[in-house]
């Protein structure tokens, strides 16, 4: 139950609250390049949700076993010219940002090759999105996020495991898939609207991604009144931390 | 110093690793492709820019190669690049005709009988929701949404009538598609001038002639000189497959014949309009003046 409440609460937080594309601003690119038409962004939203479950499930695996610190592969390597206390402080989270993109430009490769053998209905339909998938820097995003809650967790019980990081991943591509898909209803409609000249094509475009951000701004708190419900238990130290801090609404997480 | 080491040592092992898995997966997954494809994928220039209507080049060149998409598609290769993939698929690239607008309305603003005030937003689109701003329902409007989606200042309302300067179009079709009467048709230009039929309007000729001066009653008196023509929904067509710049007899006499003159050469003045025009002071074309302060910038809110 525990477990399952946590799923929720990141489900919630990846895909509204702190939507990748609405709150961080990261996967901007395909989000204002790919989303004139209805159906090639969900197409492209669709990609990315499968890219970025894919590359969390490696991210998150190199990070448990080979980069966070006390890692088992890293600290059996070290072990041949380390003590094994030594050995075992080696952090290698340096590497976060070479190994992750490695890791994303080979994975898209390899579901490139593999979906082209096994569904080419579905490799038709993805066409050039999947390669284009490889930069996009949502997926970058989602890796080092899930790298902050394994190699980052100030104790054991907090680390992340691989459930949470695949639900991080799920949620949060297809928080992206919701947001293009919006946007793309927008841009569909505003080409029969009479926009002004100088605001046409992409001004007009930014005008209303900041405007959808805004209106997502309205879902933030919500991951906080959805843990009260969800965990009473917890509720009396919630009250007393939010008595404290009376006057100021809660803290966006970012 | 052995942090840095290890470092290297992981990536090197990673980078194996990764390399391993995706050779095995190139051979694994390998998938039989038409050569024709890559060929054609090659001779294409690869800008991937969607202009031909597939998604990017490589399914332009497998819709290529399949037989479903012709081979000039591409308009950044140019003429060599439709060659050179005409010639990997071993076909021939059909003459590509120049094709351009046409406005099929004759009636300028006098000639047009029942007009109603519009105070609406001064736009085709708009204009066309509302019934009865002018009689005939086929016409052009004039308020020159063609005018306004022209690239290349090419076409202009004068008098109520969108007229074409073919000097500058290039016939992107752009006006053709914003109509929204579909009055203005993408026919071949087979020679500098052509003929054709100034009108779009399918009521018989009694309530034709109660809207316009100048509109298609239907008679047939074309389709009878000549086998150019064919009156379909009391409307004349010209059959431009048909069509030979060379042997125009017949269809000059039924220009000549047409009790509306709704049937017109557009394009290059002919030698007949060169020579009622030789010496007379036809005057300078207008110009716009920038000096004025009064603006008149339409808002189209």
């Amino acid at each position: 139950m525990e477990t399952l409440t946590t799923l929720i609460l990141i489900a919630v937080g990846a895909a509204l609250i702190n939507n990748f594309v609405l709150h961080y601003f990261v996967g901007l690119c395909p989000f204002v390049g790919v989303s004139r038409r209805l159906d090639t962004a969900f197409g492209m939203g669709l990609a990315v949700t499968f890219v970025i479950t894919i590359a969390s499930l490696l991210s998150w695996t190199l990070t448990f076993y080979v980069l966070r610190q006390g890692a088992p592969v890293t600290a059996w390597i070290g072990g041949f010219f380390l003590s094994p206390d030594r050995a075992a402080e080696i952090d290698l989270t340096i590497l976060n940002y070479i190994v992750y993109i490695f890791v994303i430009a080979s994975s898209v490769q390899f579901v490139e090759m593999y979906v082209r053998r096994f569904f080419p209905p579905l490799y038709k339909a993805f066409g050039v999105y999947l390669p284009l998938i490889t930069t996009n820097c949502a997926i970058l995003f989602a890796c080092l996020e899930i790298m902050k809650h394994v190699s980052g967790a100030s104790s054991p019980a907090e680390m992340w495991g691989l459930h949470e990081a695949l639900t991080l991943a799920v949620f949060g591509g297809l928080g992206f898939t919701l947001a293009i898909v919006i946007m793309a209803g927008i841009r569909e409609e505003l080409d029969l609207c009479d926009v002004p000249a100088p605001l046409q094509g992409p001004p007009i475009a930014m005008i209303v991604a900041g405007i959808l951000a805004l209106a997502f701004t309205g879902f933030t708190g919500v991951d906080r009144g959805l843990e009260e419900a969800l965990r009473p238990e917890k509720n009396e130290t919630a009250q007393t931390a939010r008595s404290e801090s009376a006057p100021y609404p809660h803290e966006v997480s970012r | 110093m052995i942090v840095i080491l290890l470092a290297s040592l992981i990536m090197v092992l990673l980078a194996c690793l990764m390399a391993w898995i995706l050779g095995w997966a190139n051979r694994a997954f390998h998938v039989e492709v038409d050569p024709r494809v890559s060929a054609v994928l090659d001779a294409l220039p690869g800008a991937n820019c969607g202009a031909c209507g597939y998604v990017g080049c490589g399914e332009y060149a497998e819709a290529a190669a399949s037989g479903e998409a012709p081979p000039d598609l591409c308009p950044v290769g140019g003429d060599s690049c439709a060659q050179a993939v005409a010639e990997i698929l071993g076909i021939e690239v059909g003459q590509k005709l120049p094709f351009r607008p046409v406005v099929h309305c004759g009636a300028t603003y006098d000639k047009r009988l029942i007009h109603s005030e519009y105070r609406g937003e001064p736009s085709c689109r708009s204009a066309n929701l509302v019934g009865g701003v002018q009689a005939c329902t086929y016409g052009c409007l004039g308020f020159g949404d063609c005018e306004r989606s022209c690239p290349f200042d090419a076409i202009h309302v004068i008098d109520g009538l969108a007229r074409v300067d073919y000097e500058k179009c290039t016939g992107c079709g752009a006006c053709a598609r914003v109509c929204p009467r579909n009055i203005i048709h993408m026919i071949p230009f087979k020679s500098e001038r052509v003929m054709v039929v100034a009108c779009s309007n399918h009521d018989p000729g009694k309530y034709v002639r109660q809207v316009c001066k100048v509109g298609c009653i239907g008679c047939g008196m074309c389709a009878r000189k000549s086998d150019l023509f064919r009156v379909e929904d009391n409307l004349a067509h010209i059959d431009y497959d048909q069509y030979d710049p060379e042997s125009m007899d017949e269809a000059q006499l039924a220009l000549e014949k047409c009790p509306m003159n709704g049937i017109l050469y557009i394009g290059e003045p002919g030698p007949e309009e060169l020579e009622q025009t030789d010496g007379e002071d036809v005057g300078e074309p207008v110009r716009d003046e920038f000096q004025t302060t009064v603006d008149d910038t339409e808002w189209h809110g």
